[in-house]
């Protein structure tokens, strides 16, 4: 376990004459007996002009809570009352950093001073709530730390409670995550690369569009000028096509010319008054099934050969397998938020067993019989009667009147 | 091993919960045990811990409740043993 800040010399002085650039210092750790049984946990603290960020890597339990209350404590006994607690890399807290919490602010109320969190995880959110701390979270606009990331901005700045921030320095992994373009833009963008890739590279093409199915309709990710988006606009209006026939139908279709088309009847007069001469259309297939086409048009007749056509095909598979990896990205997207909230509900469970442990003066086990024969009776999941037991304790905590809870 | 099914396995049948989903539940509700443990207490291949078999029991039950039934799998302090 480390916990780290600058040891300052004898006389008192304030943040801004000592710290001219943010800096990590080393300290002795507090507690160096527990240092062999404490999981990876790790406080850094930065001294900014106008704040302190103490930022928590792994986990506050019983045994580390201790820690970051001495750390924040000898912070705000040297004079550092603006504190930011920066969550982001928190793996795990329990009530008893919620009580290091609830004293940091319980301290600071007398003062001038702040305290805020930021980065905090939903599970922890939640918890905050539940404990009616979610005030101490920093507000941060999404859009702020997004333009942050492009300007690289690495000043920092103080987070006083409930207030809005400025943006935020690069190296904030949530900024960098809040910047990324979300899974479906990523796709798109890929498809939009392909589209301009075979463009470019199968002869005659003058224009090459991505249609793909997307909540049961067929609609275009990508095109590369106006003439194709409404020819494809065109199939999706008449219902017929090459591209909605090789979408449909899972492989390709070549009209060599369409003067001499006699498929689809109502739409290939639109698109020859558009220009066009010629289309190939590749069926985008993945696992068995096809999600749309890679559709290609010329202004000439006859214009796609035998290499055309295969670089068209080969495109096609590029394109497929990015939408593959995506599908895979997304199952696995969902997966983690389960398990996420999962975790955030275990938490919220085993914090109610704490509650009523403490209040019972039983075992964890028996708390949790207790637990799960009170949901039954009271006829809710033992979650939502886990829920029920932290409001109690936080409308004891506040001194309001309490509803009935049957525990 | 038995070739009767457990009254576990059984109650799971009835949710029409897969082994994945019934885990995923167990898991929310506080259980420790793997995915493949869990199927192991399903098939009578491995015993669980008293606390562990009421987890699961209560990740079956919740279930039996959205479907709009009662809790007839039975926990370890339940005297009277209801067989779903």
């Amino acid at each position: 376990m480390g916990a780290t800040f600058d040891r300052e010399g004898p006389g008192a002085r304030s943040a801004s004459d000592v710290w001219e650039r943010p800096a990590v210092a080393e300290s002795a750790a507090v507690e160096p007996e527990a240092a062999e049984v404490v999981p990876s946990f790790d406080l850094i603290t930065r001294f900014l002009p106008d704040s302190v960020v103490v930022a928590v890597r792994g986990e506050i339990d019983l045994l580390t809570a201790p820690a970051l209350g001495g750390v924040v404590a000898a912070l705000m006994d040297r004079g550092h009352l603006d504190l930011v607690l920066d969550l982001a890399e928190l793996d795990f807290m329990d009530a008893q950093g919620l009580g290091v919490l609830a004293a940091v602010r319980a301290r600071l109320q007398s003062t001038t001073g702040s305290l805020a969190i930021r980065s905090p995880s939903d599970a922890l959110r939640r918890v905050l709530d539940i404990a009616a701390m979610t005030d101490l979270v920093e507000i941060r606009s999404v859009r702020a730390e997004a333009s942050a990331l492009g300007a690289e901005q690495r000043s920092d700045a103080p987070a006083a409670a409930g207030a809005a921030s400025p943006p935020k320095p690069a190296d904030d992994s949530q900024a960098v995550l809040a910047a990324l373009p979300v899974a479906t833009d990523l796709v798109d963008a890929a498809l939009r690369l392909v589209t301009a890739l075979t463009r470019a590279t199968v002869g005659g093409a003058d224009g090459v569009s991505v249609s793909l199915t997307r909540h049961g309709q067929l609609t275009t990710v990508a095109a590369s000028d106006e003439t194709i988006a409404q020819m494809d606009r065109d199939q999706y209006a008449t219902g017929e096509g090459p591209c909605l026939a090789a979408a449909s139908e899972g492989h390709w279709f070549h009209v060599e010319s369409l003067a001499d088309e006699v498929r689809w009847p109502q739409f290939i007069p639109r698109a020859a008054a558009g220009g066009i001469a010629s289309i190939l259309s590749s069926p985008l297939v993945v696992g068995g099934r096809s999600l749309g086409a890679l559709n290609i048009y010329s202004n000439r007749e006859r214009a796609f050969g035998p290499q055309d056509q295969e670089l068209a095909a080969l495109f096609a598979s590029h394109a497929s397998d990015i939408l593959a990896e995506a599908r895979q990205d997304v199952t696995a997207d969902e997966m983690g938020r389960r398990l996420r909230d999962a975790l955030g509900t275990r938490e919220v469970i085993a914090q109610a067993q704490g509650v009523l442990m403490a209040r019972e003066g039983c075992s964890a086990e028996s708390s949790y019989g207790a637990l799960r024969q009170s949901s039954k009776r009271a006829g809710i999941t033992v979650r939502d009667q886990a829920v029920a037991i932290l409001a109690t304790v936080d409308a004891v905590a506040r001194g309001l009147p309490i509803a009935k809870v049957t525990s | 091993m038995s070739t009767e099914l457990s009254l576990l396995e059984r109650a799971r049948r009835q949710t029409g919960m897969s082994h994945g989903e019934l885990w995923f539940r167990y898991f929310e509700l506080g259980g420790m045990s793997s995915a493949l443990e869990l199927e192991a207490y399903l098939y009578d291949a491995l015993s669980p811990t008293t606390h562990e078999r009421d987890l699961v029991a209560t990740a079956l039950n919740e279930r039996f409740s959205e479907l709009g039934g009662d809790h007839p799998v039975p926990y370890s302090d339940d005297l009277d043993e209801v067989v779903p």
